[in-house]
């Protein structure tokens, strides 16, 4: 089969505007050699930018004369390039999500791209730019069927449950989505950036000004609340309509108003939950969570950041949800032994002493003086903000579940089924050594522990952290001795 | 879930919770896990198949000369520029290189008395580290294949390493340094067949 003949006029237009740039550089260069004359020279300069469109079109049209994909018994198969070509076959085994996205011009003339993702590496197995939105659908079910089909044993099923809609977003979770997800992490570097250009930017566009103890704060103050509500705004847009499906073996979403994805999660891929309540959330009583498979986390396909597969829902709902993924039990989170929190504190005025400390070293240069001790009232915050650290830490084993939580800021708490433990790893610093305590982290095969998202049961007492990874590294070879019983 | 309470002896110990299928949690004396050498699960639980071993002095010329060749380099990198950009003459390139020769041994030294490996019945266990101390677990199970390498250095003092790989993307790499080549591939072949006894379908 073909790709959509639609997807010609777009990836022409798509790519001519990818090598506009090279493309106005050669007009210019060429039509720089007319003398002079600005007719001749607007000549030249069409002339070169119409022979690279060509160009490009007779690319285009030779890349989806070239390019041909077929659902096989057991295989997608894909062929394509120009020049050089290229043969591969796909298990439908190894397919793991048929992701499809539609931008907004892409939705107009009704194509969407697919994406076939596999296990292994974070990249995209094969790409199909672009075909008719319904034969997207239609292969993204097929692929999932023949997966199915294609599984030991699995022949008995061919009746597939009704797709169940599990989650869509209302309006009012949208806003609220708006309101928490707004971003603050950038504003330091905002901040810096604005009192090295700000002056200099404010002055040229209002040479009278003295007032800097008013415009200053004013304009850090207006950058900070413009950057959240663009944060705030763009999370709206791509979690807007997002509706999560069970579906067979799979949960499917849908999300984004500009640009549309959807996305699947093979359920037997699962990894490991995540569920996020950041400060704003946990007082409004909402959380969201997110499925890690292995190697590549859903929706994750341009940037880095792990994507909810609930954007936003009442905490009872998200844990409800969870565990109709993963059944895990009531959880008693054990918290880190109180000399933690004193690690955290000790950890805390030191920072907080190198602050006042840099703040006096400042006063001391010449022309430069100031109240610096109004820095001291860090410390009065060091003891609440090591007791929060503390009191958000914690860890809980169950029967099949390790399950653990850290941050107060943006809270996670981390639900690793048993069975899913790659690596148990128990660590500890100088410092927790004289406090005796460490670390332990269970590690899976989900892809988020590549940023550092790892279950984490921090600083508990060393020998509990002995025993724990002992425990867990136990409870893995239960969990594969009961699934070996079950076969 | 929705529970947040602070039980911090009871629920989810995991001792309590496991007590038939591990007696030997309790009878750890506190106090003990300072020491690497007697912490650890290698006292008397009847499930490592090895003594815990340690690896082959010689790891320690080879640590060594590694250091060596990094403090060479930074002696040299501040040498040149004390003496071309700051003239003030070549002790201080001397200076670098023994002093990082100094850290680098001793701390070649330290690690190697805390390095310690154990083939148990299930799983490959490792301590090591100076600062921070780590002790890993590593299933059969998870394991996806197993290389020896020998570096330049390695075939010169007559060493071997050994590579576990596993799909979790921490651990994804655990080596053990310091092996002879025999012991190394008497290793690997072991741990193969250790890991194809313990089958799991799917290593994800």
């Amino acid at each position: 089969m073909r790709l959509d003949p639609l997807s010609i006029p777009y990836r022409i237009a798509e790519n001519s505007a990818r090598i506009g740039g090279a493309i106005v550089i050669a007009g210019v260069a060429g039509s720089g050699g007319s003398g002079g004359n600005i007719l001749q020279g607007a000549a030249i300069f069409l002339g070169i930018a119409a022979i690279g469109v060509a160009l490009v079109a007779g690319w285009e049209i030779a890349y989806h004369r070239r390019f041909r994909y077929e659902l096989t018994a057991d295989t997608f198969d894909i062929e394509s390039g120009v020049f050089s070509r290229r043969d591969r076959e796909i298990p439908y085994r190894r397919i793991q999500n048929v992701d499809i996205r539609q931008n907004v011009v892409q939705r107009l003339l009704g194509i969407a791209e697919v994406r076939l993702e596999t296990a292994g590496g974070g990249q995209t197995e094969a790409q199909l730019k672009y075909v008719n939105r319904e034969e997207a659908g239609r292969l993204q079910e097929e692929v999932a069927r023949r997966k199915r089909v294609d599984e030991p044993g699995a022949g008995d099923r061919e009746d597939e449950p009704p797709a169940e809609t599990l989650y869509a977003i209302t309006p009012r979770e949208l806003g609220i989505l708006g309101v928490v997800s707004m971003d603050l992490r950038l504003v330091p570097l905002v901040l810096v950036a604005l009192s090295v250009f700000g002056p200099a930017a404010i002055t040229s566009v209002l040479p009278e000004i003295d007032q800097w103890f008013v415009i200053g704060p004013l304009v850090g103050v207006g950058t900070i609340i413009g950057l959240a509500i663009l944060s705030g705004v763009i999370s709206m847009l791509q979690y807007y309509d997002f509706q999560l499906r069970s579906h067979g073996d799979e949960y499917r979403y849908e999300r984004g108003l500009l640009q549309r994805y959807s996305g699947s999660i093979p359920v037997e891929k699962v990894q490991t939950l995540s569920i996020r309540e950041n400060v704003l959330a946990r007082w409004l009583g909402y959380a969201s969570l997110s499925i890690e498979t292995a190697g590549y986390a859903p929706g994750q396909g341009s940037g880095a950041r792990s994507q909810s597969a609930i954007p936003i829902a009442e905490r009872d709902r998200v844990v409800e949800l969870a565990r109709s993924i993963e059944p895990f039990d009531d959880v008693t989170f054990e918290r880190p032994p109180q000399r933690a929190r004193e690690r955290y504190a000790v950890r805390y005025l030191l920072v907080a002493l190198v602050v006042i400390a840099g703040a006096y070293a400042v006063t001391l240069l010449p022309d430069v003086s100031g109240p610096w001790y109004l820095s001291a009232l860090l410390l009065p915050i060091v003891p609440v903000a090591a007791h929060l650290k503390w009191r958000h830490r914690g860890y809980y084993l169950g029967e099949e579940y390790a399950i653990t939580r850290n941050g107060f800021w943006s809270r996670r708490i981390t639900v690793v089924p048993s069975y899913r433990v790659q690596t148990v790893l128990s660590s500890r610093t100088i410092f927790q050594r004289r406090r005796r305590l460490a670390s332990v982290v269970v590690d899976t095969a989900g892809s988020s522990s590549l940023m550092g998202d790892d279950a984490v049961a921090a600083d508990i007492d060393a020998e509990r952290a002995e025993r724990l990874r002992e425990a867990v590294a136990d409870r893995l070879q239960e969990a594969i001795g009961q699934r070996e019983t079950l076969d | 879930m929705t529970t947040d309470g602070d039980r911090q002896n009871a629920g989810s110990d995991p001792d309590s919770m496991d007590s038939e299928t591990r007696p030997d949690g309790a009878e750890r004396h506190p106090g003990t896990e300072d020491d690497p050498a007697v912490s650890g699960p290698e006292e008397g639980d009847g499930k490592s198949l090895t003594e815990a071993r340690t690896p082959d002095g010689r790891v320690r010329w080879k640590w060594g000369l590694r250091v060596a060749i990094v403090a060479a380099v930074l002696g040299v990198i501040t040498g040149a520029i004390s003496v071309f950009g700051l003239e003030w003459g070549v002790l201080p390139g001397v200076g670098a290189f023994v002093l990082a020769l100094v850290v680098g041994v001793v701390h070649a030294l330290l690690l190697y008395r805390t390095w310690e490996y154990q083939v148990r019945e299930d799983a490959l266990y490792l301590e090591r580290g100076v600062f921070t101390h780590v002790k890993t677990v590593v299933p059969f199970v998870r394991v996806q294949h197993i290389d020896t390498s020998r570096d330049p250095i390695d075939r010169l003092l007559g060493l071997s390493s050994l590579v576990v790989y596993t799909a979790g993307s921490r651990g994804a790499d655990v080596t053990i340094p310091g092996l002879t080549p025999t012991d190394a591939e008497d290793l690997q072949d072991r741990l193969k067949m250790l890991a194809k006894e313990s089958t799991g379908d799917d290593a994800v």
